[in-house]
């Protein structure tokens, strides 16, 4: 069983309330089990490869990290009590302030943070964009002009990008100095696509795609057993624990 | 198996009647002014034309593309098989008519040929337990199996031409129009194409093909008509025995003549004084040749590690030698995908090679790159990728300025007028050059990519989307300042006939040698 396997639409919606869920606990534990859950998943039940991986994890980290000291010095309120902190008042000051600064919340933001994190990493890497619209198409009535749309400009992304370094090149060759960004060779790469984007719609109605008429589907993507076990683990670990949570008093 | 069998009984497959179409309402120009034209079933009718009479917004209104598309129909009835075309929507049109359209990357919606054909299935209502099987037989048909998974854009333009022919055969339209599918991609290729055309004609397709050469076709034509501004009809009922009679009319509206072998272009080198390289007086005075490649391997692809490129992929060109003398013309044959244009490249510096390559005698890795403009013009298959302002006048004026620094005002203005009216573009000079037709963009391209003086002239597919005059009309513009300023032109192309008429040499690459040929 691969997580490449499960319904793109459930996937989706699973991940985007999850995602609601979790803004609204406070739990530092159900933020660390689903950033924990979702990298186990992709590790072991996935084909994503570890190198991607990390390399998203990498940013991800250096934003959780930077949350963890703001939450810690500049939140308003103190998560340790004044008495509390009287009792350690032989520990270093650096110490001493930095707990008494809210150390508390800085966690809960760094890593809801990592939890949303992890949710986006697992569902980039196993998701394939050609799925997910059909089964956008298929299970959330996404018209097929939009989905068949979509896909014939993706698909049109790999010849834009050797049409704009000709016309970069051509450019260069005539003197003019292009930068990294150069609205002029926009300008070009614009009047392209518009004139692409037409030819691409018309070979298309010439072939038959017509948005009044019924059309068949070679492959359709159905709701399988999986994914309603896939949804019913993950809300029920968000919202479950989250409510248990809340039962035990001094949970963090 | 789908077996695209028609009744053919003769009657008309596609008609046309005093049809008017324009893209601007309130513009003057009418693209289709009261076009008529009749198409019978089981028929094959080449539609001829020179560059910009409307042939290829025939094919897209007789489509039904247009209006929907864009533009106005103000006037005319369509028919395709009998039934009005305003009442059919997209799929029941398909069912009759479909096109093939000229630019091989812009026909498909997605990834690779498997799926396109499923989408074309799936436009047309096919039971989805029949499409596999009907991929698998049509793959077979049209050869498409080695490559049915590969990603489109990594395919050869025959190969993309190919898969889009068995698109229209899963389809499974009655009439099919070509709407210069050939212009881009080889004989080879063209040939093969070809010959699935014809089977799929004797089972009752119809097809019309647009085309401004004639020699694939004129064998199987079972009429040739001839269309002038505003797709009107000029000459119809041709063909291959009384073509001749309208010879006159080819010579006239600037179509190629078939079997007119080194006719095609009105007599150029005869006209000129030792046409022949080695002889002209310009290239005496300086005996460095224009480029030489010497021990020359270039790969197809580079990749980056560490900020160092690292060739990979396969050897277009390996260890070859070569010289082009200053002040000639010459050719660059070979296959598409050969490395043709990859060879240009190098010699631009815009891609890596091992050897020495030489632009007028010295070593272009000692050159900074602008240098090397200065010294050499590209001009692009496409030469819309390469103008950088809106109005035909600026984009001379633009590199007049870049390249002379020196000038006033005045004398930029001067010069770029006498350049616009030396290549005929003085009238469009307020235009945008994206409004101009492909054979003046093409002419303002050559301008500007001499405008600071360039000895050297790189020209890629010349041919590409222009008819025979307009291509004659930029060679003997090009020949003219190869006898006057001694500037050397080096062009690729697939059109033989092209390379014979008007280059001194032609340069052969084959089995990744470049190799001069005997003319």
């Amino acid at each position: 069983m691969k997580a490449e396997k499960l319904n793109p639409s459930v996937k989706m919606a699973v991940i985007l309330v999850g995602a609601v869920a979790l803004s609204f606990q406070y739990y530092i534990t159900v933020n660390v089990t689903v950033f924990l859950g979702f990298m186990l998943m992709l590790v072991f039940f996935s084909n994503a490869k570890k190198k991607s991986i990390l390399a998203l994890l990498l940013p991800a980290f250096l934003a959780a990290l930077g949350l963890f000291f703001m939450g810690l010095y500049y939140a308003r309120g103190n998560s340790l009590s004044a008495e509390s902190m009287e009792s350690v008042s032989n520990l270093p000051y650096a110490v001493r302030a930095a707990a008494s600064a809210n150390l508390l919340t800085a966690l809960q933001l760094a890593t809801r943070l990592l939890a949303f994190a992890g949710m986006g990493i697992f569902f980039g890497l196993t998701t394939d964009g050609e799925r997910l619209v059909f089964s956008l198409m298929h299970q959330c009535r996404l018209s097929p002009k939009f989905a068949y749309g979509t896909l014939a400009a993706v698909n049109l992304l790999p010849n834009m990008v050797k049409e704009y370094g000709q016309v970069r090149t051509a450019f260069e060759m005539r003197g003019i100095h292009v930068g990294p960004v150069s609205a002029k060779v926009i300008f070009t790469m614009l009047v392209n696509s518009i004139r692409w984007s037409e030819s691409v719609a018309m070979a298309m109605e010439s072939k038959g795609f017509c948005s009044e008429e019924p059309r068949t589907f070679h492959y359709v993507l159905h709701v399988k057993w999986y994914d309603i076990l896939f949804a019913v683990i993950v809300l029920g670990a968000i919202i479950g624990g989250t409510l248990i949570l809340t039962g035990i008093p001094g949970s963090i | 198996m789908q077996q695209n069998n028609f009744q053919v009984d003769g009657s008309a497959a596609l008609e046309m009647e005093d049809v008017i179409f324009r893209f601007y309402e309130n513009g003057k120009k009418n693209i289709l002014d009261h076009a008529s034209l009749t198409v019978r079933e089981g028929t094959l009718t080449v539609l001829m034309g020179s560059s910009g009479c409307g042939k290829s917004t025939l094919a897209a209104v007789a489509a039904g593309l247009y209006p929907e598309n864009g533009g106005f129909l103000l006037q005319g009835s369509i028919r395709l098989f009998g039934k009005d075309l305003k009442e059919l929507n997209p799929r029941t049109r398909a069912e009759y008519l479909s096109v093939m359209f000229q630019n091989p990357d812009l026909q498909f919606c997605m990834a690779t040929p498997e799926k396109e054909l499923y989408f074309c299935m799936e436009n047309m209502a096919v039971p989805p337990e029949e499409m596999k099987q009907r991929v698998t037989d049509t793959a077979a048909r049209f050869g498409l199996e080695s490559f049915l998974t590969r990603p489109l854009h990594t395919l050869s333009g025959g190969e993309k031409q190919m898969v889009s022919l068995a698109c229209l055969y899963v389809v499974g339209s009655r009439m099919i129009i070509l709407d210069e599918a050939f212009a881009n991609i080889d004989g080879e290729a063209a040939k093969k194409i070809f010959t699935l055309l014809m089977k799929m004609k004797e089972q009752g397709s119809t097809i019309l093909a647009i085309d401004h050469r004639l020699d694939l076709w004129l064998e199987a034509a079972d009429e040739i008509v001839i269309l002038t501004d505003g797709a009107k009809v000029l000459e119809r009922g041709l063909n291959r025995e009384n073509l001749e009679e309208a010879r006159e009319v080819f010579r006239q509206e600037g179509l190629f003549f078939p079997g007119e072998a080194g006719k095609r272009y009105n007599n150029v080198k005869e006209t000129e004084e030792g046409g022949q390289y080695g002889e002209s007086t310009t290239c005496k005075e300086e005996n460095l040749p224009a480029v030489s490649f010497d021990a020359v391997t270039i790969f197809s692809e580079v990749q980056k590690r560490f900020g160092r490129e690292i060739p990979s992929g396969k050897k277009l060109v390996e260890n070859t030698s070569f010289d082009i003398p200053a002040g000639t013309i010459t050719a660059l044959l070979g296959s598409s995908g050969s490395g043709k244009t990859t060879s240009f490249l190098a010699l631009m510096k815009k891609h890596p090679y091992t050897g020495t390559i030489r632009m007028f005698g010295e070593d272009i890795r000692k050159k900074k790159p602008e240098e090397l403009y200065r010294n050499a013009g590209f001009v692009f298959q496409n030469p819309a990728n390469q103008f950088v302002t809106q109005k035909v006048e600026d984009e001379v004026t633009c590199g007049l300025r870049i390249w002379n620094p020196e000038w006033t005002d005045e004398d930029i203005q001067r010069e770029a007028e006498r350049l616009l009216t030396a290549f005929g573009l003085e009238s469009k000079r307020r235009l945008s050059p994206y409004m101009l037709s492909q054979g003046q963009q093409r002419r303002l391209a050559v301008l500007s990519a001499l405008s600071g003086g360039q000895k050297l002239l790189l020209l890629d597919e010349p041919t590409y989307g222009q008819d025979d005059r307009s291509t004659e009309g930029i060679m003997r513009e090009l020949l003219k300042k190869k006898e006057a300023d001694g500037l050397t032109v080096v062009m690729i192309t697939h059109d033989r006939e092209l390379a014979e008429r008007f280059a001194d040499r032609i340069l052969v690459l084959e089995d990744r040698k470049i190799r001069e040929r005997g003319m």
